[in-house]
């Protein structure tokens, strides 16, 4: 590969090389996994948290065993504009990998039996059920931690598993939507609620545009389940996690909760601006939008160089002048003037010189808000391998975000395969783990169990 | 022990949890030492999640300390502390000392070795500069396992970047999916990719220690924040590879599920979802609109464009005429998803999330009564908790060297001399003590 591909702008160019050789996508399957002793199974239903946790689980090598009933998880029909390919909608293709998948009744009485005694060599069970359904049925922590005293059990759910709410909405389905709802970070995003320009049909909150409730509640579950393993691991103990998507998203709401407890206010809606550091915002370029940057005095200067508007510097010189609602829009405005008549590149080229240029004082920092369409043709994440096209034998060509792991130098993250079929595992499966064969298998289908 | 067995779901797992008996459990992470090289906030989140489990994190600051020390709400300071520092900074340790000293990093090094992990989020090239980088250490600490965060990586023609949370919201593409249709793109609230990407190196952080517990063998880690924004956007690469489209911003509904949306009340905001068959039925009995049930009994056909905004207009056009509460009322009934949008106060006051240790009570020794939230998930032989917050610069110079390297006081003092170590600066007093502080409160050596 060309020098300049690897190196970027890093100064020091041997180091890139190493970090380079070091993490080198293509020598990924080549090392071994860090996960490769653990075994999960997985029969959350309805929920991306559950299966995005597992999903994490699966890229390091965990064995992870989908449980679907005989009829399919519904999350795979969770799909933009319902598209599916053949059984199945994008979002649950993408979240299916590595992952083993069967079926089974955990409704009837032979299924529950089948699932105990799948659940007893594994090491973790996630479920997103409604808090004490599989306790109803016989199948919750207390009475498969008396057969398998080493089992974490990861409960994901919007109200938790115990408290005040939990109690009263016990009878509600875990979703993004609700679970964004109750994180706080939703009640600050969205239009500026001070900025007089913005219609007031506007002013309202407004959620992340991904599935930010279920991701966050999925990774945080992921965490708890690898400390609560490190913990196995020297004692031998499993335990009960208790997984709150909302209490994920409160837990990084920035300073909202530390600065309501010293002053009694609360944040509002910023928009694209940002209270504690300004400017920090998006702003017009000739060919869409782009993010800004000069907060601390020395970088606000540096802006102020670029555009070359000492003015600006003198009527906003200190970092309090800039932090106010009123002078943001006035900033923010003038900012643009200047930034409209150029294209993102050209300003990347103009903030990256200056910022090499060590007599001048600050850093700039810019960046283009690319769209998905263009983050897909961008050189670096082609060159990163960020993502990974696929000819499965099943759903076709496909391409799908690689493991975020990937990097990582004796043990990188890796996709073995995409999806499969519903219940498409159960013969291998269930032949490994319980030793049925096909007569068996059969039986128990004919029983509506499998 | 009491038998708890025989309890109804709830109160079961009430007890098995036990918010508080927290400081009578176990911490998981105990024994594992993380050397924090880290500033702003995607670094020291990353840290943080682990310090509220246990780890014992030495957190370096230079002269200036820590860029959160400035970066607050309006430029406001409670007893000289920024909220933007307390927010990612629970339980650690702090020193100061700039290892571009030479004497400084000689200590360093002598704390690589007794240590398990260190993280760090400067530019990348930084510490390979300074001869700091996994490259070096893992000579003299084969087991140490080594995360670097950054914007775009170690390598590749990005790599080096300058990048902050928003460039990764907006490289990464999450900022062009989130705002409404005929409006512009709108950043997070929060510096949500800071938080998220930290977790996510959290994990990696912990899949090696797992790795490592098995085979001794220590690991560079490079995790790319902006790379981790692309991983959480769901369905939007297989979308615009199969469909050659664009993602549209689409507001507060979900274009995968239907109905999912925000509506407005006669008093305020809630969030209403209904997907399976018995969740959108009982939203319809609700409505008395079961004729739309039976139109739509399929999700899939709920999910076609047309039918959507007919389902989610009939369900707005109801809501205009109920309350927040009597729709969230609604939703426990007949068994629907529905919530109010909480915000700080609501969540401040929840008795719910107080009752979990979700919202943690504690008082600081520096600082007092103090009230944030407490890392998730609540763990039941293994619970995370906080102990104390930020701290000025260089508190803790004296217990570190102290109880790592065996150094006397009079050694410590003597370093501070000579300007290897140093304290906070009197004329930034956002570096300070409280200014009520006495001198003793806090200090484990006096």
């Amino acid at each position: 590969m060309e020098e300049d591909k690897i190196v970027g702008v890093i100064p020091v160019k041997d180091y890139a090389h190493w970090a380079y050789k070091e993490t080198n996508p293509d020598e990924i399957y080549k090392k071994p996994e860090a996960l490769d002793d653990m075994v999960v199974i997985d029969i959350s239903y309805g929920n991306f948290a559950g299966l995005f946790c597992s999903s994490i689980l699966a890229e390091m090598g965990a064995e992870v065993i989908r449980i679907e009933p005989p009829e399919g998880d519904i999350a795979r029909k969770m799909t933009p504009y319902g598209i599916m390919i053949k059984d199945t909608g994008l979002a649950y293709i993408v979240e299916g990998r590595n992952k083993y998948h069967i079926t089974l009744n955990i409704e009837s009485e032979e299924g529950r039996e089948i699932f105990k005694r799948l659940v007893k060599k594994a090491d973790i069970l996630i479920e997103t059920y409604k808090p004490g359904y599989m306790d109803s049925l016989n199948i919750g922590y207390r009475d498969l931690s008396k057969e398998n005293p080493g089992l974490i059990y990861a409960a994901i759910y919007t109200y938790g598993q115990f408290g005040h709410e939990c109690v009263k909405n016990a009878n509600k389905p875990d979703y993004d939507i609700t679970d964004q709802a109750r994180g706080i970070i939703m009640s600050i995003t969205g239009e500026p609620e001070l900025d007089p320009e913005v219609p007031k049909e506007y002013k309202k909150p407004l959620k992340h545009g991904n599935w930010m409730g279920w991701y966050a509640g999925g990774a945080w579950a992921a965490l708890g389940i690898l400390i609560a393993m490190f913990y196995k691991r020297k004692t031998g103990r499993g335990q009960f996690l208790d997984v709150s998507p909302p209490e994920g998203l409160l837990a990084m709401s920035n300073y909202v909760i530390q600065f309501f407890h010293e002053t009694g206010t609360k944040m509002v809606r910023a928009g694209n601006f940002d209270y504690a550091v300004f400017p920090y915002t998006y702003v017009k370029a000739k060919d869409g939008y782009v993010f800004m940057s000069g907060f601390t005095d020395p970088n606000w200067e540096g802006v102020t160089n670029i555009m070359n508007r000492p003015d600006l510097r003198e009527r906003f010189p200190t970092i309090k002048d800039r932090l106010t609602p009123e002078n943001q829009p006035i900033i923010q405005h003038e900012i643009e003037k200047f930034t409209q008549n150029y294209t993102s590149d050209e300003l990347l080229r103009m903030c990256n010189e200056y910022n090499a240029d060590k007599t001048k004082p600050g850093t700039v920092v810019t960046g283009r808000l690319d769209s998905p369409k263009e983050v897909l043709e961008r050189e670096h994440w082609k060159i990163r391998k960020t993502f990974v096209k696929l000819n499965d034998p099943y759903y076709g060509e496909l391409l799908i975000q690689n493991s975020s792991f990937k990097s990582m130098s004796r043990t990188p993250g890796r996709i073995k395969w995409a999806c499969r079929p519903v219940g498409a595992d159960n013969n291998m499966i269930y032949l490994r783990y319980l030793g049925f064969g096909n007569k068996k298998l059969e039986e128990l289908k004919e029983k509506g169990v499998i | 022990m009491e038998d708890i067995g025989e309890l109804p779901y709830t109160e079961f797992i009430k007890k098995l949890m036990d918010p508080e008996k927290i400081f009578d459990k176990p911490e998981p992470l105990k024994g594992i030492r993380v050397l924090d090289m880290t500033y702003v906030v995607l670094g020291p989140a990353a840290v943080d999640y682990l310090a509220e489990f246990g780890a014992e994190v030495i957190f370096f600051e230079d002269r200036d300390g820590d860029t959160m020390r400035y970066v607050t709400p309006f430029a406001y300071f409670y007893k000289n502390m920024s909220p933007g520092l307390q927010e990612q900074n629970h339980n650690k340790y702090w020193v100061g000392m700039d290892v571009r000293h030479p004497k400084a990093k000689e200590l360093f090094l002598e704390l690589v070795k007794k240590s398990d992990v260190v993280v760090e989020n400067l530019a990348p090239g930084r510490m390979a500069e300074w001869g700091l980088s996994y490259r070096e250490l893992k000579e003299i600490n084969p087991k140490l396992i080594y995360l670097s965060l950054s914007g775009f990586g170690h390598w590749g023609p990005w790599a080096g970047r300058t990048s902050y949370d928003a460039i990764a919201q907006s490289q990464g593409g999450l900022s062009s999916i989130t705002g409404y249709p005929e409006r512009g793109p709108i950043k997070s609230g929060v510096w949500i990719a800071d938080w998220i990407g930290g977790l996510m190196g959290a994990i990696a952080v912990m899949a090696a220690l797992n790795y490592r517990e098995k085979t001794g063998e220590g690991q560079f880690i490079d995790y790319l924040q902006t790379e981790n924004v692309i991983r959480w956007l769901d369905w939007t690469w297989l979308y615009v590879f199969k469909t050659g489209k664009d993602r549209e911003r689409a507001g507060n509904r979900d274009l995968a599920i239907c109905p999912s949306d925000m509506f407005t009340c006669k008093d305020g905001w809630i969030a209403i979802a209904a997907f399976k068959e018995e969740e959108f039925y009982g939203l319809c009995k609700a409505m008395d609109r079961l004729d739309l049930f039976e139109k739509y009994k399929d999700p899939l056909e709920r999910l076609k464009e047309e039918n959507s905004i007919e389902i989610l207009n009939a369900i707005a056009e109801w809501a205009k005429t109920k309350t927040v509460k009597e729709i969230d009322d609604l939703g426990a009934k007949y068994g629907f998803a529905s919530s109010p949008i909480l915000d700080v106060q609501d969540a401040y006051y929840s008795e719910h999330y107080r009752e979990r240790k979700a919202i943690f009570e504690y008082e600081d020794p520096l600082y007092g009564e103090m009230v944030e939230p407490c890392y998730p998930p609540r763990m039941s032989e293994t619970p995370s908790r906080i102990k104390w917050g930020a701290k000025p610069i260089g508190f803790d110079n004296e217990y570190v060297f102290t109880k790592i390297l065996g150094l006397t006081i009079e050694e410590v003092r003597k370093l501070e001399e000579e300007g290897v170590l140093f304290k906070w600066n009197e004329e930034k007093p956002m570096t300070c003590p409280p200014p009520d502080w006495d001198g003793k409160r806090g200090k484990f050596f006096l």
